[in-house]
């Protein structure tokens, strides 16, 4: 049996934990967040309603099917080798309307809203990024962890640049 | 000089182009004097060939896309009857927009302010209410159709003009087309367009794009993240395998050269040591008889391409096509598509796919670090005590005015060439686009009794 309410509270808290990871920079517990075999997708928009639907055939903003592409982003992030990775912006995610679907004992479904302010040093300028998640969670011996994450990003005329922290 | 000094159409003073003297100096004016901005919306955006996309866009009849010529919004469609055209996107009425889709397929576009109608071959074919209008004969008399404007293609790469007075398209091209070729050949039908193109802006110069393509000498400073996440994958530090990332490492062991042509048109181009990474070298038995083992090795090899004012064709890995459109002197925008053969194996093009989103994109690996450094550049441009850039004189020495061996392979005679090793990262290659930027403007303003 599943309790539909405990499980969105189960929800709530992973997504809530992963804004704030991301938020606070703290990129080791973000990717522990993730099983290995996770699949990470942003599709592209091919017009003004439809994203892109087959990441094999399509573009994606990002696509990776498996943790080791956060991974490489991450190792980038920190290398200090990046002029666009440095000074990070700071960030605010606000994740919203979370659904969950799809309920076993040990997977589900979740959808949200969410929207990013990042703050750009530089110019000292905030740019809003905003879409939706689709979370597709896996209960493991340390807990929930991220198995999907898509992301579509509803704005996609992006000022300048666009990371994993920005959205 | 300095920049508060600048006239109006002064253009001369703002590039120091005296080659044999081995000087080469560009004010920094040139980026961000609104005049000069100005200058070169009319002339160089306003009055000559620009690109619009590829033919893959308005494949079936009633097929359109929007977009822009310089600062003015257009429409690009293909009729009932299959003919392409392109057209101000503004209904001769009241003004309003008849396009309201980034791209769509219509019979008819019907303004949706007061009801005028037009087919897709911009032809007006209902005024509402006409015979109750009580119109005059000075009405009567005027084209009631979409404005049509100068349109051409050369294989499948469109380009429109805002006035007929231009030279013909393939003139306009020149030694540029061959180089075309080797991009649209990659495919027996030539290629398209993949889904998902994206946009972004960036707060600096729209020439600070159209440089760095052609700028070999930035990779390794610029984007020493990104080949040390290569290093780390090829290493097995990465568990990364899902792309087949090239080595930019290698490429400072090759030999490389540049090339420039009138009209702005440049290249930069060196044999790839990697080419087998490559999703096109999946079909290269196909290219080798389809197109000769010459066209096939520079079609592997690694080239980027501007062909001036507005696209970049960037090929190391997978084929990027970027479309600059300036939106003000430090602002631009710009359009990224991944472009591949047509008919290509799924295979290759999941190859082209994962390259294209690991360096190229907005949020990819390599982009940002390019976009970032214009922002740093137009940020240091407000030093204006620092009037004049000495970033154009690596590789003076190097110049010929001729073709080399390398060219010659491929039936291509540029104005002016170097090769050799690491050459392509010569500076050099930036001066046929002054040059042609400084003709552009001179003759636009003689043309219009400023000179």
């Amino acid at each position: 049996m599943t309790n539909k309410a405990e499980m969105l509270a189960e929800a709530s808290e992973l997504l809530f934990l992963e804004a704030f990871y991301l938020d606070a920079q703290q990129w080791d517990e973000w990717l522990e967040l993730f099983t290995e075999d996770c699949e990470y997708w942003m599709p592209a928009w091919k017009d003004e309603h439809e994203v892109t639907e087959d990441p094999q055939r399509e573009l994606s903003l990002i696509y990776y099917s498996g943790r080791f592409g956060l991974e490489d982003r991450v190792w980038r992030i920190r290398s200090g080798q990046s002029i666009a990775s440095k000074p990070l912006p700071r960030t605010s995610h606000a994740v919203n309307n979370i659904m969950v679907s799809d309920l076993t004992e040990d997977s589900m479904t979740v959808r949200s809203t969410w929207q990013s302010n990042c703050f750009f040093h530089k110019t000292n300028k905030s740019e809003i990024f905003y879409g939706d998640y689709e979370h597709k969670l896996r209960k493991t011996a340390d807990g929930w962890k991220i198995c999907r994450k898509y992301v579509v990003l509803k704005n996609d005329y992006i000022p300048t640049m666009l990371d994993v922290y920005n959205v | 000089m300095k920049p508060n000094e600048l006239k109006y159409g002064d253009v001369d003073r703002l590039i120091i182009d005296n080659v044999e003297e081995g000087e080469y100096l560009v004010n920094r004016a040139v980026f961000t004097d609104e005049q000069v901005f100005e200058l070169e919306m009319k002339y160089i955006f306003e009055r000559n060939w620009v690109f619009v996309g590829l033919d893959s866009e308005l494949a079936n009849p009633n097929d359109y896309f929007t977009t822009f010529v310089g600062r003015q919004p257009v429409i690009v469609m293909r009729d009932a009857n299959g003919e392409l055209a392109a057209f101000i996107n503004s209904c001769p009425h009241k003004g309003a927009r008849v396009g309201h889709h980034r791209k769509g397929n219509t019979k008819q576009f019907v303004c949706s302010y007061h009801g005028w109608t037009f087919n897709t071959a911009g032809e007006c074919i209902y005024i509402k209410d006409q015979d109750s209008g009580g119109y005059a004969e000075p009405f009567n008399q005027l084209d009631h159709g979409l404005y049509k404007i100068k349109f051409g293609t050369y294989r499948g790469f469109m380009f429109a003009s805002l006035t007929d007075d231009v030279p013909t398209l393939e003139e306009h091209l020149g030694e540029a087309m061959p180089l075309l070729d080797l991009i649209w050949d990659q495919g027996p039908d030539g290629v398209e367009e993949i889904p998902g193109r994206s946009t972004y802006t960036y707060d600096a110069n729209w020439k600070m794009q159209l440089e760095n393509c052609i700028d070999g000498y930035h990779l390794t400073s610029c984007h020493p993240s990104f080949m040390n996440v290569v290093s780390r994958r090829k290493a097995g530090e990465s568990d990364n395998q899902q792309v087949k990332s090239i080595d930019f490492n290698m490429l400072g062991q090759v030999e490389g050269g540049t090339a420039c042509m009138p009209r702005g048109h440049a290249v930069i181009y060196s044999p790839n040591a990697a080419e087998h990474e490559r999703g096109l070298f999946l079909h290269k038995d196909e290219l080798v008889e389809r197109c000769g083992e010459a066209k096939t090795k520079w079609m592997l090899a690694t080239r980027n391409l501007t062909i001036y004012p507005n696209v970049q064709f960037a090929e190391n890995a997978s084929l990027q096509m970027r479309i600059i459109r300036p939106i003000s002197v430090d602002k631009t925008e710009m359009t990224i598509v991944c472009i591949g053969a047509k008919g290509e194996s799924d295979a290759a093009r999941l190859i082209r796919i994962r390259q294209y989103e690991d360096f190229f994109n907005t949020s990819g690996l390599a982009t940002p670090d390019d976009t970032i450094a214009y922002e740093d550049c137009q940020f240091g441009y407000q030093g204006k005590e620092l009037a004049w850039s000495q970033g154009y004189s690596r590789g003076i020495s190097n110049v010929k005015s001729s073709a080399d061996e390398l060219t010659d392979e491929i039936g291509f005679d540029p104005e002016t060439s170097s090769y050799g090793k690491m050459t392509d990262w010569d500076e050099s290659v930036f001066y046929g686009g002054y040059r042609a930027w400084k003709k552009f403007i001179k003759d636009g303003l003689a043309v219009d009794g400023k000179d």
